[in-house]
């Protein structure tokens, strides 16, 4: 396999040399930055991740024009955005594992920071169309918000946003990515404070390739996940979830549970890999991934990892692919029910367990529709 | 006319290269209006005539028929059957998170409506109906918030099951030890739902193992299953008969 490579070299944005951001580990330690990328662009770990999506037409897309998303609720009490850092806001930037996702900060030279003080009263709501510049979104001690993010742009869009978690403060995040698109990535990186708590609710339909990088980080102790997913992939789109969930530090607590229907010719990959670090005692972590495939030809990738560095940790991880169960389709139509409605209401049923939050009212039908077109198709 | 006429049936289960045979030549008729118990030991084949007559998949009659309502169930699908007016209270009611117990009754009785051509019940009074039947047999209206039968405790379930039987009316009623695992309260709740539904124009087969059931509800006919074949068949006093001896002395 030919070695990947970067469009253009990268250089590190103004607000890195301001002193407020850290810079990522290996160039604080001294490594160059074209070689530590290049470097963990080519690694096993990342060509892993890659494996069923070609990264080429993503990294090309890294220096495309981006814009600016639409916000709404950016002016109540508590939120400030700015082009520059909070003072003492700390993101993760790692370089090995998301490469593409700091060059592409790196390329955009300007950023949206997005930091939270207090609690909000309504939502922050971002609405992306097309590729958006980077976005930084911290929140202060103690301070509660919610966060929505619907996505659109039917070309080949990239989304890139980290998020920042001071101890005790709660993110309830939902995101609506249903649009059709032909190269959809969507990075996302968050890093979870001492105590505090994030809810990622994620709604997906399939698009040419629609590309979820998701990179949870609990470094705080006692810190909290939980990520709700749910998502259809039919008629010839794809899906890529690639989620990796590091537990750094002890007593953090994790829960995903990542539902998936793939009918006719659609395509599907799931990674879902934990890594609980040395010192992580008292972890609880849980992973469920579920496919159902529908009608013919679905292809179904799921790999549940498991890296485990302590004894002290409880942990509960599966993955299974499977069709709808014959006993509760009987059972449907041992009351009248007829065969295509009761495989309806089964395969809305398994969506549902994973369509929760504020977005999954406006995801539930357009989910449930997705379904619907290939059988009648 | 009978409403239901089982003539010689023979039944296996299992995939085709390895069929096991369990209904041997079994015969039974039920009358309009009549409750018949059906009784017998463990393994001889009660789920397996419920199982065959609701069409469920993975049993295959190779032999007799099947006459409801003057329509032979050979060829119908399980739904087709339950919209011609048999229903299955099960041994085991399936659990299925994510379809709320409310919509699942919904969609139930509006197929049996669009199936007879008849019209689908206004959205209000339904949920009225439903919340009104739940309460009958002591089952809190947020059961019907709830996943189907998700964690239902063995009781909930049993009890749901005679909910559904108030709400679908159906011709026949099959209840397959839906008396197991109830406690004493649950029980008479459960067999004052049965002999609510019951009226002259429907049927009611119970399959039972305690004969405490049958003082609840009082069967016409009581029938023992064996191997296969109704082997006995009496009235209630049979059924006091094998809670004294057993099965053993008509084996
Ligand atoms: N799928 C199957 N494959 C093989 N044998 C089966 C299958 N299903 C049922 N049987 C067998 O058929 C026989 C009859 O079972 P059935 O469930 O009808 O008994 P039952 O009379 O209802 O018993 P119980 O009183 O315990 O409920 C049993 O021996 C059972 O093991
Ligand atoms: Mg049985």
């Amino acid at each position: 396999m030919a070695d990947l490579s970067l469009p253009q070299a990268v250089t590190l944005p103004n607000y890195f040399s301001q002193d407020r951001l850290a810079l990522p580990a290996q160039i604080l330690n001294g490594e160059d930055m074209p070689s530590a990328l290049t470097a963990a662009l080519n690694s096993t770990l990342h060509r892993e991740r890659w494996k069923y999506s070609k990264t080429a037409p993503v990294l090309e897309g890294l220096i495309r024009t981006m814009n600016l998303p639409t916000i709404i609720g950016g002016e109540q009490a508590g939120v400030q955005i700015s082009q520059a850092p909070e003072q003492n806001v700390r993101f993760s930037f790692d370089l090995s594992q998301a490469p593409e996702a700091f060059a592409r900060l790196c390329y955009a030279q300007e950023a949206l920071f997005i930091h939270i003080e207090q609690t909000l009263k309504s939502p922050l709501e971002i609405h992306h169309a097309g590729s958006t510049v980077p976005i930084l979104i911290s929140l202060g001690t103690n301070a509660e918000a919610t966060l929505l993010e619907h996505f659109a742009g039917n070309l080949q869009p990239q989304n890139t946003l980290w998020i920042s978690l001071a101890e005790r403060s709660h993110l309830k995040h939902s995101r609506n990515s249903l649009e059709a698109a032909e190269l959809h990535w969507q990075y996302l990186c968050v890093d979870i404070g001492k105590n505090a708590d994030y809810l990622l609710n994620n709604h997906a339909a399939g698009a040419g390739l629609r590309r979820q990088d998701i990179h949870i980080r609990l470094s705080g102790q006692g810190a909290n996940a939980e990520l709700i997913s749910a998502a259809v992939i039919s008629g010839k789109l794809a899906l890529d979830q690639q989620i990796t969930l590091e537990h750094l530090v002890a007593n953090g607590k994790s829960k995903q549970v990542v539902h998936n229907i793939v009918a006719d010719g659609g395509k599907c990959t799931f990674n879902g890999r934990i890594h609980i670090h040395e010192g992580a005692n008292g972890t609880d972590a849980t992973l469920a991934n579920k496919n159902l495939g529908l009608g013919k030809n679905a292809t179904i990738n799921t790999k549940p990892e498991l890296e485990i560095y302590t004894d002290d940790v409880t942990c509960a991880h599966g993955a299974t692919i499977g069709q709808l169960s014959d006993q509760e389709l009987f059972y449907l139509s041992s009351r009248g029910i007829s065969p295509e409605a009761a495989q309806a209401l089964l395969s809305e049923g398994f969506l549902r367990q994973c369509t929760q939050g504020p977005l999954a009212e406006a995801a539930l039908p357009i989910l449930i529709n997705a379904i619907k077109q290939e059988h009648d198709a | 006319m009978s409403l239901l006429e089982v003539t010689n049936l023979h039944a296996t289960v299992g995939a085709q290269d390895q069929q096991k045979a369990i209904l041997k030549g079994l015969n039974i008729s039920v009358n309009p209006g009549e409750v018949h118990a059906i009784m017998g030991p463990n393994g001889s084949g009660k789920s397996t005539l419920a199982n065959v007559l609701s069409g469920r998949p993975g049993y295959t009659v190779t032999d007799g028929s099947m006459i409801l309502a003057n329509t032979n169930l050979a060829d119908m699908e399980p739904h087709e059957r339950a919209q011609l007016g048999l229903f299955l209270a099960f041994q085991y009611p399936v659990e299925i998170p994510g379809v709320s117990n409310m919509e699942f009754l919904k969609a139930s009785v509006d197929s049996l409506a669009r199936a007879r051509g008849e019209e689908q019940p206004n959205t209000a009074a339904f949920i009225k109906k439903v919340r009104i039947l739940a309460a009958s047999v002591d089952l809190d209206p947020q059961f019907l918030k709830r996943g189907v039968n998700e964690g239902f405790s063995g009781g909930e379930k049993k009890r749901n099951e005679i909910m559904q039987l108030l709400l679908l009316e159906p011709k026949l009623a099959i209840l397959d030890e839906t008396d197991s695992g109830l406690d004493i309260d649950a029980l008479q709740v459960v067999a004052e739902g049965v002999n609510r539904y019951k009226n002259s124009n429907n049927g009611v087969v119970l399959i039972t193992h305690y004969q405490r059931l049958l003082d609840y509800i009082i069967p016409d006919f009581v029938h023992v299953l064996a191997d296969g074949k109704i082997i006995q068949s009496g009235d209630k006093s049979l059924a006091l008969e094998l809670e004294d001896k057993g099965y053993a002395w008509l084996t």
